[in-house]
């Protein structure tokens, strides 16, 4: 294993106003560059973590917390938000909860952060420019954003976390209100951020897109880690789907054709392989 | 059940045009979905079919009758629309209120009402957060409630706009159960949905919506077989049909089942 650039030890989580702990005693860690996702039917814990990896729990959610959490190296517990977000961002499930809502225009959400950080009015302008085109929120970027359609503010949830350029980057379903080729465009700019060397982990429930970015996944189930290993394993086990979790269609065609011996071949989680193990199986 | 529209287009005060002339006919209660790229107008069309808009010119017919013709207060007895966004429908103190809240406006029985809060809690699986306030609800639950609330009024037809967002597999289950029984019922399910395997998994019917117009409307495998057409309102068939299609598969499958099954076929021969 490569530097390890995030480290979750014996961590436990109950909010204040359940009975349930949300996260029962996990243990993992992150390699740095990698592309980490996690998977898990709801209320299984995953944007609990989330919350733990960018420090809301303990410092904005209210609860019973025991376990580390280590970003860096640094102590999550120990650190402030703002130290935090230098190193680690948040793009929230629901880009609502996400807003300043003290912006009056998109420029001004978008260079929110760095204003607190104390980065010059040019060096602003330009970091903006830059994420608004690269965001393509370009042309309505002043507008207020409470008259942007939930895609468009989906994106400036996304640009107003991209802008800080933390080197670890958390997405919790960020493209749920996106449709399948928005959501496309996001993740390959998800993808090439990874290229240049930022660590993402990722929450989806779109098991085709998971299998196809994911160096690894980790699976919750009731708070709890069932599975962490590389994509092709975590789907080859039968087993996955009593998680309730899906499994990719490629996973499921590809075992069918073995089933009914078509093929001998393992099984692939892309598009593009699948169709050419179908088309040699069909050869016969 | 008969939603028409005659020659329909909606101008919104901006000045855009957000429907560009709809031709279109619903009838029965076959569910229907409706895909598109966000901004193609769906959510602008849905919203005619119980006046939450009004058409700017070209007609929009509910059982015959002209939607001008009656407040939308009136025409959500008849066509139910469930928002995309629960927090902007749910506004009470308990699940059980917001599902009371409807049906008291339209003056149902005491006695209805409970009997049908019993069937939907269940159906929707909020049999006991009946007396949890929306807000502590999670974001599907907050999904389920704002549906339990309009199917609670008992409308002829129901909208559902973007219900799978953020569903897991249970929650895609609970939807297609939720689908099943309105049509036993004999209700109408009219679905916007981006998840393209939701799509084929529950609706026969499927409408493409492209800038502003009814690109195709159709029977799903004739849909999603045309590619290129497809292309241009920048849908894409769900993963399996792909590989089939990828793989040169003769016919349009949704299942693995499907797919296996036209597999041996083309291998026969």
């Amino acid at each position: 294993m490569g530097k390890v650039v995030l480290e979750v030890k014996d961590f436990s989580f109950r909010y204040r106003q359940t009975k349930q702990k949300a996260i029962k005693n996990i243990s993992f860690q992150v390699e740095e560059g990698s592309f980490f996702c996690i998977i898990g039917a709801n209320g299984s814990g995953k944007s609990t973590l989330c919350n733990a990896l960018v420090g809301l729990i303990p410092h904005y959610f209210v609860g019973k917390m025991s376990g580390e959490v280590f970003v860096n190296g640094m102590k999550v517990e120990d650190s402030t938000i703002a130290d935090l977000s230098a190193k680690i961002g948040l793009v929230f499930q629901n880009p609502f909860n996400q807003l300043s809502y003290t912006a009056g225009t998109v420029a001004e959400e978008l260079a929110y952060g760095l204003g607190n950080r104390g980065v010059s009015h040019e060096e602003m302008v330009k970091k903006v420019e830059y994420v608004a085109k690269l965001m393509r929120i370009d042309h309505v970027i002043h507008k207020n954003p409470l008259e942007l359609s939930g895609g468009q503010i989906q994106r400036v949830a996304l640009g107003s976390t991209f802008i800080m350029e933390p080197r670890v980057l958390v997405l919790d379903e960020c493209t749920t209100q996106l449709d399948p080729l928005g959501s496309e465009e996001i993740f390959d700019i998800v993808k090439s951020l990874n290229q240049k060397g930022i660590t993402v982990i990722m929450v989806d429930h779109e098991m085709e897109r998971v299998a196809r970015c994911a160096d690894k996944i980790m699976v919750l189930d009731g708070g709890e880690i069932v599975a962490i290993d590389i994509p092709e394993r975590i789907f080859e086990t039968p087993d996955i789907v009593k998680h309730r979790i899906g499994v990719p269609d490629y996973v499921k065609i590809c075992q069918s054709l073995r089933e009914k011996g078509y093929t001998k071949r393992e099984i692939e989680i892309a598009e593009e392989p699948t169709i050419e193990l179908v088309k040699e199986a069909l050869k016969g | 059940m008969k939603i028409e529209l005659r020659n329909m287009r909606y101008v919104y005060p901006t000045g855009d045009e957000a429907l560009k002339g709809i031709d279109l006919l619903i009838e029965g209660i076959e569910p229907v979905a409706i895909i598109g790229q966000n901004g193609a107008g769906k959510t602008t069309l849905v919203k005619h079919f119980n006046g939450i808009l009004r058409p700017t010119s070209g007609e929009v017919l509910i059982n015959g009758e002209n939607i001008q013709n009656c407040s939308t207060a009136q025409w959500s007895k008849e066509v139910g629309y469930i928002f995309q966004n629960p927090d902007d429908q749910l506004f009470l103190e308990s699940v059980r209120k917001e599902f009371e809240f409807g049906p008291l406006q339209i003056g149902m029985s005491k006695e209805e009402i409970e009997e049908r809060m019993k069937w939907v809690a269940t159906l929707v699986g909020l049999s006991d957060k009946l007396d949890i306030h929306p807000f502590d609800l999670t974001s599907t639950e907050k999904k389920f409630c704002s549906i339990g609330a309009i199917i609670m009024m008992n409308p002829n037809a129901m909208i559902f706009d973007e219900p799978t967002c953020g569903q897991d597999v249970d929650g895609n289950l609970r939807l297609r159960k939720i689908i099943n029984e309105l049509k036993e019922r004999g209700k109408l399910c009219i679905t916007i949905s981006h998840d393209m395997k939701f799509v084929v998994d529950n609706f026969k019917r499927v409408i493409v919506m492209w800038k502003g117009k009814v690109l195709l409307d159709e029977k799903a495998e004739n849909v999603f077989s045309q590619v290129e057409t497809l292309k241009k309102s920048f849908v894409s068939p769900p993963p399996i049909t792909k590989v089939a299609q990828g793989a040169g598969l003769r016919k349009t499958v949704f299942t693995t089942e499907a797919f296996i099954k036209v597999f041996e076929e083309q291998r026969m021969v």
